[in-house]
């Protein structure tokens, strides 16, 4: 089949919704087995790989599984026998992968997934909420949120790199609409510069007959434990890894990335600290009260997990408050990043106070106004323990 | 925290388990051996029976008649003579029947008369001489056998022609001349000097002997016919004992006896002599005090002699005889042998209101045999039945030996046959050669039992059956009343042999060993061998070999 | 009948079988396993040009304790659920990277096939995937102790089941047919030679090929430690476990069917149905009966000119 020079072969911008903003990402990194089940509100993106495979842009071997769980189980294998593999899914697919989940990270397996954030039944609903993605912070996978169409392009591109640097499975992750759907230019590198940043897959273990190494055999207990010591170390150089890859993106294909990004944060009295689409909402409150001349910046997350931590101390030395919207809610303990920021400033010399709003979760919107209302309330009130639901 | 270089990856295998010596779990091993069979154990002449029905099966008669005359000359002759205990013992009598050892062993015997094969002779001489007394299946073994050690044999023979009871005893219609003459011949020609015409005929020749030859094998046989009180001898002579009269008939000579005759008794010896009177034109009725089932005769003797017109009044007994008359009257009635006689004696119960009487011609009586009044049996038997020998068959006699009819009351052609290499190789060892006792016998634990055979592996097959002439055709002469197998008959026999004890390389222990612990080695006699560090001890090889060649041995921690 | 033509002279073998060298002693199978014994068989039949994946089972404990395995070719452990999934991620792989000569053989039991398992077998099996997949059939949950699974037969006594199974073994073998693979086929370790025959048949076809071998549990059945190979027998002599192939969904061939022996000699050696009554048996006579009656019906018919 001859192939048509596209938009896609040259960098030019195209108008493109977020979930196929990471199609193009995925066929840029060549990826050779996509296992994928469909899912609300991730279906364009396996649909928009489907056309591009059809249209011979993209050669890739797609496997329509019958279920998420074996979307992952087949993407583990494929990944172990040696190939790079890319599979993506929301919500109630993410909840049953989750098995397999933990099955890949102990495998070792550097799978790359893209998450849309979407809410988790009963009961049901289709909204942006990351709970989902969040729920899986234990299962030993990367975590990378984005806010727009572009990052997740580009954090697709990244996510590769990184997971077969320290052969860590890696998810990109972002909302159901607010960037799954909605459509901005974006700027599709070209491919050789791709192939240029993106080394071949070519792993030394793999399923292999001419390798002859199995895997899979129980093990025993000082096994089990150095193996998850082992994944523990690998974890803990994804930040470094991380970093790394983000500049040298911006080297290679033109835009930098960081494990988290600071905004307007010089001289801050507060903080707003945050990961996802609300960050684009949060950067035009900010410039509204820095106009109005408060002292208000915002600390977004890129690296979710492994949380990083020394990055975020170093961010927020000095700054006497933090405020934190959640667009999760976990039963018992209140919003995630809440918990998990507190837990990361722990121990600090003079540490900022942090408040935790339950904003936005199940979707509910988050205007500009209803942030710097949460600000102006978190500049005045003593924060309490537990996270504040936002009505 | 462990060196890196000695952690074991906790992903990614890095060998094999064959490392890992799973062996230490079992408390029993199979081991591959030979395992007696039940027809080898029943054997007389301790034939390795499996081994030359598989050499029958593969085609290689010669190989398998080599095996049958290491222990037994005269296959021809117990091909169709032997009582084949045999195959009262064979394990595939819970299929269809068992295994026609006999007519397999009278295929090969005439086969190999057909090729002219001949007895192998010594691998040396060794200079000493033997004498063997008594030319009839005792002793004809013992000279080949002796002959085969290396001796120089001389068979003494009191009759005409050697052969004793084969001759003089057993009907041509049973055992064709030529046959005897041809199986004899064949162990004549290995250099044992003949003496016929020449009985020993007391003490003093039996010490003659003693001083001339280094040993004497004394097998003279009992040839004497037992006589029931009341049925003496008479004088116009219608009263006869079975053994003069069938020496009588082999000699040629036809007694006259009337048209009927009664012939009492009920063993082979008492069908043959019927069965012969059938064939001299006589009516014939055979008194047995035994049951028909528990007559002494062979099932198929009593059969073909009923078929061939003789009448049977088993379970029953003559209690006197009218000599006085132109014919015979015997009053007879209704008996039961007394369970409470002695081994070897019977004593019948007559039966009240019974009564009935036969008139005859002539009556044959034939209920045993005992030892000559003369001759060296009466020197070494020292009043008693038969002369008694240790296990080495040796007399008090220092270097007088004996075996076959004079020294037992067993009284086969087979048991003779054994008897005869038995002694044959005590009395090498008595004349100082080295190496040639005989193997112990198998314990009764060892042998394959039919719970030992696993029937899966042998499709069912009717047993093949010697023809027999129709009775008329038969009854005209004494021409042979039984037919050999053909080859792919014979074949198909010996394919119905499950080998039991005797491993065929089947494979089966082989392919059924989940740890592969089995392995294969053509070099070896047992063809396999049991990987130690791996069997678990299953069992699965034991109950899977279709024969009983491999077994469990527990073993002790 | 198991026994062969006899070749012109000895040894006669009961079975002519070709293995090579993949699996290996020192496994941690029970004494006298069955399901092992099949191992053998089926991974010495696909050869070391194979990669194996096998979900929680007995088979997984016969692979081997990290870092040794027992197989020589590479096998990858998945999730009970995941086998024809797992299995299918390999195949996709292999054939990216230029290597569909090397097979891919899922390899579990009937929790992995029948029950949880069940869904990725479908969904493979309608995407005819290119795989053999054998199940190891020992009817129950055998590595966990020994709790019922849809594998296991009416009666039967499991842990979960102490009074006997309430339901019948589904029927695996008729429902992949129903698929429309390729290559359905049930075989069992008694007759080595069919099994054997029909994994190397397997092998060298394409797409899904799904084989269901009977392998007895000594522990789980209630059996002495010699006893697997007689009592697979006797489930195909007494009807109870016939052994025949379908391929393409349509063409039924009967190997081996049951030689008049009644039911009542197969279970009366298995513990497991020790208390069944004379009443139980006839109606599991009747069950057996009606089965086989069922299963000749589809053999010979005629479709559209086709003879099934």
């Amino acid at each position: 089949m001859s192939i048509k020079p596209t938009a896609a072969m040259t960098e030019k911008h195209i108008l493109l919704q977020g979930n196929h903003a990471i199609s193009y990402g995925v066929m840029r990194a060549r990826p050779q087995v996509v296992p994928v089940y469909p899912i609300t509100p991730q279906t364009p993106i396996l649909e928009k790989i489907g056309e591009l495979q059809l249209s011979g842009e993209f050669d890739v071997d797609i496997m329509t599984a019958e279920s998420e769980h074996s979307a992952m189980s087949a993407s583990i294998t494929a990944s172990l026998t040696g190939v790079r593999v890319f599979t993506a899914t929301a919500s109630q697919g993410l909840m049953l992968m989750h098995e397999m989940l933990h099955y890949a990270s102990g495998a070792r397996a550097p799978i790359v997934m893209a998450n849309v954030n979407r809410t988790i039944g009963s009961p049901w609903g289709f909204w942006p909420d990351q709970t989902d993605s969040l729920a899986q912070r234990d299962t030993g996978w990367i975590q990378l949120y984005t806010e727009s169409g572009q990052e997740s392009l580009d954090t697709v591109i990244q996510a590769f790199r990184i997971a077969e640097e320290v052969m860590v499975p890696t998810m990109v992750v972002h909302e159901a609409f607010y960037v799954s759907h909605a459509l901005e230019p974006v700027e599709v590198p070209k491919q050789d510069a791709v192939d240029e940043y993106l080394p071949r897959f070519n792993p030394e273990h793999r399923l292999d007959p001419d390798r002859g190494e199995s895997w899979g055999n129980v093990v025993n207990q000082e096994m089990f434990s150095r193996h998850r010591m082992n994944l523990g170390e690998a974890m803990d150089r994804a930040p470094e890894v991380a970093r790394r890859a983000g500049k040298e993106y911006g080297r290679v294909l033109g835009r930098s990335y960081d494990i988290l990004e600071n905004y307007r944060t010089e001289d801050a009295d507060i903080l707003i600290v945050g990961f996802g689409s609300m960050c684009g909402t949060a950067k035009v409150a900010v410039d509204e009260m820095r106009e109005a001349g408060q002292a208000v910046g915002l600390l977004k997350l890129r690296l979710f997990r492994p949380f990083p931590v020394e990055a975020v101390r170093e961010a927020v030395r000095g700054v006497p408050r933090l405020v934190v919207m959640e667009r999760n809610f976990s039963p018992g303990v209140g919003g995630v990043l809440h918990q998990e920021l507190k837990a990361a400033l722990f121990g600090m010399d003079n540490p900022p106070k942090v408040h935790g709003y339950l904003a936005g979760v199940g979707g509910m919107n988050v205007s500009p106004r209803m942030i710097r209302e949460l600000v102006d309330k978190a500049m005045v009130d003593e924060p309490v323990s537990e996270s504040v639901w936002q009505r | 925290m462990a060196n890196s270089q000695t952690e074991i990856p906790t992903t990614w295998t890095t060998g094999w388990t064959d490392v890992l010596e799973t062996g230490t779990w079992r408390s029993a091993i199979p081991v591959h051996a030979w395992q007696p069979s039940p027809c080898h154990v029943r054997c007389p002449v301790g034939g390795a029976i499996p081994e030359w029905i598989r050499d029958i099966e593969e085609g290689d008669y010669h190989a398998a008649w080599l095996k049958v005359v290491e222990n037994n000359p005269l296959p021809a002759v117990t091909g169709r003579v032997c009582h084949h205990p045999c195959e009262s013992d064979c394990n595939r009598e819970q299929l269809e029947g068992p295994v026609g050892v006999n007519s397999l062993e009278h295929f090969l015997g005439d086969y190999a008369l057909g090729q002219g094969w001949e007895l192998t002779g010594p691998a040396e001489e060794r200079g000493q001489s033997v004498a063997v007394v008594g030319g009839g299946p005792a002793g004809l073994s013992c000279a080949y056998h002796l002959r085969r050690l290396g001796y120089e044999v001389t068979l003494f023979e009191a009759r005409p022609e050697l052969g004793g009871l084969l001759r003089y005893g057993i009907p041509a219609y049973r055992l064709p001349r030529e046959v005897l003459a041809q199986e004899i011949g064949r162990i004549i020609d290995l250099g044992v000097k003949v003496r016929t015409g020449h009985p020993v005929a007391d003490e003093a020749e039996l010490a003659r002997l003693e001083q001339e030859f280094g040993a004497v094998f004394v097998a003279v046989g009992a040839q004497r016919a037992k006589r029931l009180p009341h049925l003496q001898e008479e004088k116009e002579g219608r009263i006869l004992d079975g053994l003069g009269f069938l020496a009588r008939v082999a000699a040629g000579e036809v007694p006259e006896l009337g048209r009927k005759i009664a012939v009492i008794g009920g063993g082979s010896a008492a069908m043959d002599v019927a069965r012969t009177a059938r064939r001299l034109g006589k009516v014939v009725s055979v008194i047995a005090v035994e049951k028909r089932e528990d007559m002494p005769a062979l099932p198929e003797e009593v059969g073909q002699a009923l078929e061939e017109g003789v009448s049977l009044f088993d379970g029953s007994m003559v209690e006197s005889v009218d000599t006085g008359g132109s014919t015979l009257r015997l009053s007879c009635l209704k008996a039961t042998p007394d369970p409470e006689a002695p081994e070897g004696e019977i004593r019948p119960l007559s039966v009240e209101g019974t009564e009935f009487t036969l008139e005859v011609g002539g009556i044959i009586v034939s209920v045993g045999q005992e030892l000559d009044s003369q001759g060296p049996a009466v020197v070494l038997a020292a009043d008693r039945s038969i002369v008694q020998v240790g296990d080495d068959f040796s007399t008090w006699r220092r270097g007088v030996f004996a075996g076959g009819d004079v020294a037992t009351s067993v009284r086969f052609v087979s048991e003779a046959l054994g008897a005869g290499r038995r002694a044959a190789r005590a009395i090498a060892a008595f004349l100082g050669q080295e190496g040639v006792e005989m193997p112990a016998a198998a314990s009764s634990d060892e042998v394959v039992t039919s719970d030992d055979v696993n029937v899966f592996y042998f499709p069912p097959a009717a047993r093949a059956t010697r023809e027999q002439a129709p009775v008329r055709e038969r009854m005209e002469d004494f021409r042979e009343a039984v037919q050999v197998l053909s080859a792919e008959e014979a074949t198909g026999e010996a394919a119905r042999c499950l080998s039991c004890g005797t491993c065929v390389e089947c494979d089966n222990c082989f392919i059924f060993c989940p740890d592969m612990a089995v392995k294969k080695d053509p070099t070896r006699n047992e063809h396999y061998y049991v990987l130690e560090q791996y069997c678990k001890g299953c069992g699965l090889c034991v109950a899977e070999c279709p024969r009983g060649a491999v077994v469990l041995r527990q073993e002790a921690r | 009948m198991a026994m062969l033509e006899k070749s012109a002279g000895y040894p006669a073998k009961n079975y002519d079988i070709r293995e090579s060298d993949v699996f290996s002693s020192g496994h941690s199978a029970c004494p006298g396993c069955g399901e092992a014994l099949a191992v053998r068989y089926v991974t010495n039949t696909m050869g070391p040009r194979t990669i194996g994946v096998v979900p929680p089972s007995c088979i997984a404990i016969i692979c081997g304790p990290q870092p040794y395995s027992s197989m020589k070719n590479p096998v990858y452990q998945t999730t009970l659920e995941a086998s024809a999934a797992s299995a299918a991620g390999v195949r996709r792989a292999l054939d990216r990277l230029g290597k569909g000569d090397t097979n891919v053989l899922a390899l579990a039991g009937d929790g992995g096939t029948y029950d949880i398992g069940f869904q990725a077998l479908s969904g493979a099996a309608e995407r005819n995937e290119d795989m053999v997949y054998v199940c190891l059939d020992n009817e129950g949950y055998m590595n966990t102790g020994g709790q019922k699974s849809s594998s296991t037969p009416h009666m039967a006594y499991t842990t979960s089941t102490p009074g006997g199974k309430p339901g019948g073994k589904k029927n695996i073998a008729e429902i992949m047919a129903a698929h429309r693979i390729p290559y359905v086929a049930t075989a069992t370790v008694g007759y080595p030679d069919d099994l054997v025959r029909k994994v190397a048949k397997a092998r060298d076809m394409k797409g899904m090929r799904f084989i269901l071998v009977l392998t007895p549990c000594l522990d789980g059945w209630g059996l002495p430690d010699n006893a697997a190979v007689k009592v697979s027998r006797l489930a195909v002599d007494t009807g109870v476990f016939p052994l025949y192939e379908v391929e393409d969904g349509e063409l039924y061939t009967i190997n081996h069917g049951p030689r008049g022996v009644p039911v009542q000699r197969y279970f009366e050696i298995q513990k497991r149905y020790a208390h069944l009554s004379g009443e139980d048996m006839g109606e599991l006579q009747a069950e057996v009966d009606h089965g086989w009656e069922l299963l000749q019906a589809r053999v010979g018919c005629m479709v559209s000119g086709r003879k099934t």
